[in-house]
């Protein structure tokens, strides 16, 4: 692997093709490359494989366009801005998507054993769970554990007991999407990837996709970036390609840059209820616009100033949260 | 009235009640592991009131976080503010496995008498099922804490029997991958540590006996047992109830209202 290459948003979501497998940055609604899922609605993606550490309001969107055939994770939904993962939820009731449940910790430890290139992760998580009942092997009920698709591994999980103690453990396979799509804060010009403040399951995930994609707030001197390299997360040569664009993680929040901004995401939660709604949404906050700054114009600029977040605090007071 | 009198009927809120008697399971000193939400007010009240020492742990990565403003999700920014550690989901979890969270906080659409919950779809699985969020840590953290305190809408359809689908193992389980209903020390062996040991909702606080069995342990002042049968769709044991649940203080309230959530985002 030589140095990352620099390419435009439009440019690293066309590396995407139907059918392959991805997973992001962040926790639910936090630090999402929310800009690179929109290029991926706007570019018509297909037959999509996500497997997340946890879901949010990005494999929500993806679904209500119709872009994901499998959804591997533990969680999807909006947080306090809405109850369920609206579109998710419609797609897998009228099984146009297969969803595949695990619990958070086997979701993590399948990215931890797909990251330090092992088979498996034993856990004593969520023993006893319906996510183990072998009736809700959805994937394997679809036929698809045959070995024909290397990202679907032969079995959910298996029951093992170990020799050592002699203690019964969950072991759960390795993932390794063709794919992590990052939003980070700063990444050096060489490719050096920092993350402020809560890393999440970021570097498991980077770490465990065969290509990564890195779309970061600013490009920052690699000089400046390796002053203090125990900062860093991730080393350029693991790095494939690298969009510079700001406010790319919006409506997601961004640790020491931006707020979350709620109120977007319960407007899109409201809206995307029916079929119908999703469209009408998509239509006008994703073909529209046409690109991330046709998106950046139409939210204006008094709502990303309130957004923005204060220096010493990390997170914006500017923002009206509750009802006083 | 002094600041430490209770509070009478129609001066608080049913949600202010819930959030109290939530603080009121955290004892000083202990590692509490807290989602979005109520927790995340029951937790921050504990630490102003009887439990100044716990020590909270969000799932997204953060540790020990001292936030001047009330976070709305576990990853919020806001719980970062002093934290000691600010990291990721393979520290805290590790945590948890290593036996080092003594109490957390939880919810979920449908509980059952053994407190197993669920919070991944209703009215079955796929294909009949209402898809809802999933797992997220409310499974792990349910396996693997020392005690877990849920938060539960007290209502027929989500109180139940059995689980239509078990998200967050209880007390009382299936066995993977043959499915024997046996006990939670069966299924986890020398990784059994606990389980859940409060429900409170919005009309009572409900604790569980040896066998794993959910029992009512105080009635919220305002309602009976009979209130509470109504809304539970099996045979609750209501034998063993040591009373009428204690009102917030004035001072409960007012730390509520005036310093742990003053932006009115979950006391509306």
């Amino acid at each position: 692997m030589g140095r990352p290459q620099k390419v435009s948003l439009a440019e690293a979501v066309r590396l995407i093709q139907d059918g392959d497998s991805l997973t992001f940055s962040g926790f639910t609604i936090w630090r999402r490359p929310m800009a690179a899922i929109m290029e991926m609605v706007r570019q018509g993606k297909k037959d999509l494989h996500l497997i997340m550490v946890n879901g949010g309001p990005h494999d929500d969107m993806l679904s209500g366009a119709g872009c994901v055939k499998i959804w591997e994770s533990c969680w999807s939904g909006h947080e306090m801005f809405g109850k369920i993962p609206g579109n998710l939820a419609r797609k897998a009731e009228a099984g146009e998507l297969i969803c595949e449940d695990y619990s958070h910790v086997q979701m993590l430890y399948r990215f931890v054993a797909g990251s330090q290139g092992i088979p498996f992760m034993p856990t004593y998580s969520a023993m006893g769970s319906d996510m183990l009942n072998p009736e809700y092997d959805m994937l394997g009920k679809a036929g698809l554990r045959d070995g024909s698709n290397p990202k679907i591994p032969a079995l959910k999980y298996e029951m093992y007991t170990e020799k050592f103690t002699g203690s019964e453990v969950v072991l759960v396979p390795a993932a390794q999407p063709d794919w992590c799509i990052a939003h980070v804060q700063m990444v050096g010009s060489e490719g050096t990837v920092r993350v402020l403040g809560q890393n999440f399951a970021d570097e498991e995930a980077m770490k465990a996709a065969d290509k990564l994609i890195v779309i970061a707030e600013e490009i920052v001197p690699e000089e400046f970036i390796r002053r203090e390299p125990e900062h860093n997360l991730i080393p350029p040569h693991l790095v494939d390609y690298i969009v510079e664009l700001p406010w790319a993680g919006h409506p997601s929040g961004c640790f020491d840059y931006y707020e979350a901004d709620g109120e977007f995401i319960k407007n899109f939660y409201n809206q995307t209820r029916t079929q119908e709604g999703f469209d009408r949404w998509a239509q006008e906050w994703i073909f529209d616009v046409r690109d991330h700054d046709g998106y950046l114009n139409k939210l204006g600029v008094n709502r990303l100033e309130k957004l923005r977040a204060s220096r010493a605090l990390g997170y914006s007071q500017k923002v009206k949260r509750g009802s006083r | 009235m002094a600041d430490n009198d209770h509070s009478k009927i129609g001066e608080f809120k049913p949600f202010d009640l819930l959030a109290v008697a939530a603080a009121r399971e955290v004892t000083d000193g202990e590692v509490v592991f807290a989602g979005t939400g109520l927790p995340m007010l029951a937790i921050m009240l504990a630490q102003k009131t009887i439990a100044p020492n716990a020590v909270c742990i969000y799932e997204a990565g953060s540790i020990g976080g001292r936030p001047i403003d009330l976070p709305t999700s576990v990853g919020d920014a806001r719980c970062h503010y002093q934290a000691s550690i600010a990291n990721g989901l393979w520290d805290v979890f590790g945590l948890l496995g290593r036996g080092a969270v003594d109490l957390a906080f939880l919810s979920g659409a449908e509980i059952d008498q053994y407190g197993s919950v669920n919070c991944t779809a209703i009215g079955g699985y796929h294909p009949t099922g209402k898809r809802l969020t999933g797992s997220g840590g409310n499974s792990d953290i349910n396996s693997l804490a020392r005690r877990t305190v849920f938060i539960m809408v007290q209502e027929k359809r989500r109180w139940v029997e059995r689980c239509s689908y078990i998200t967050s193992p209880g007390w009382r389980i299936p066995k993977w991958p043959g499915g024997e209903f046996v006990h939670k020390r069966e299924v986890y062996n020398k990784a059994f540590r606990g389980g859940p040991g409060a429900v409170i909702s919005d009309m009572g606080v409900f604790r569980f006996d040896d066998e794993g069995v959910i029992y009512l342990d105080t009635v919220h002042p305002g309602f009976t047992p009979q209130h509470i049968q109504d809304n539970c769709s099996f045979k609750l044991n209501i034998s063993q109830i040591s009373g009428e649940t204690k009102t917030p203080t004035y001072h409960e309230l007012d730390l509520l209202y005036n310093v742990v959530d003053p932006e009115g985002i979950f006391l509306r």
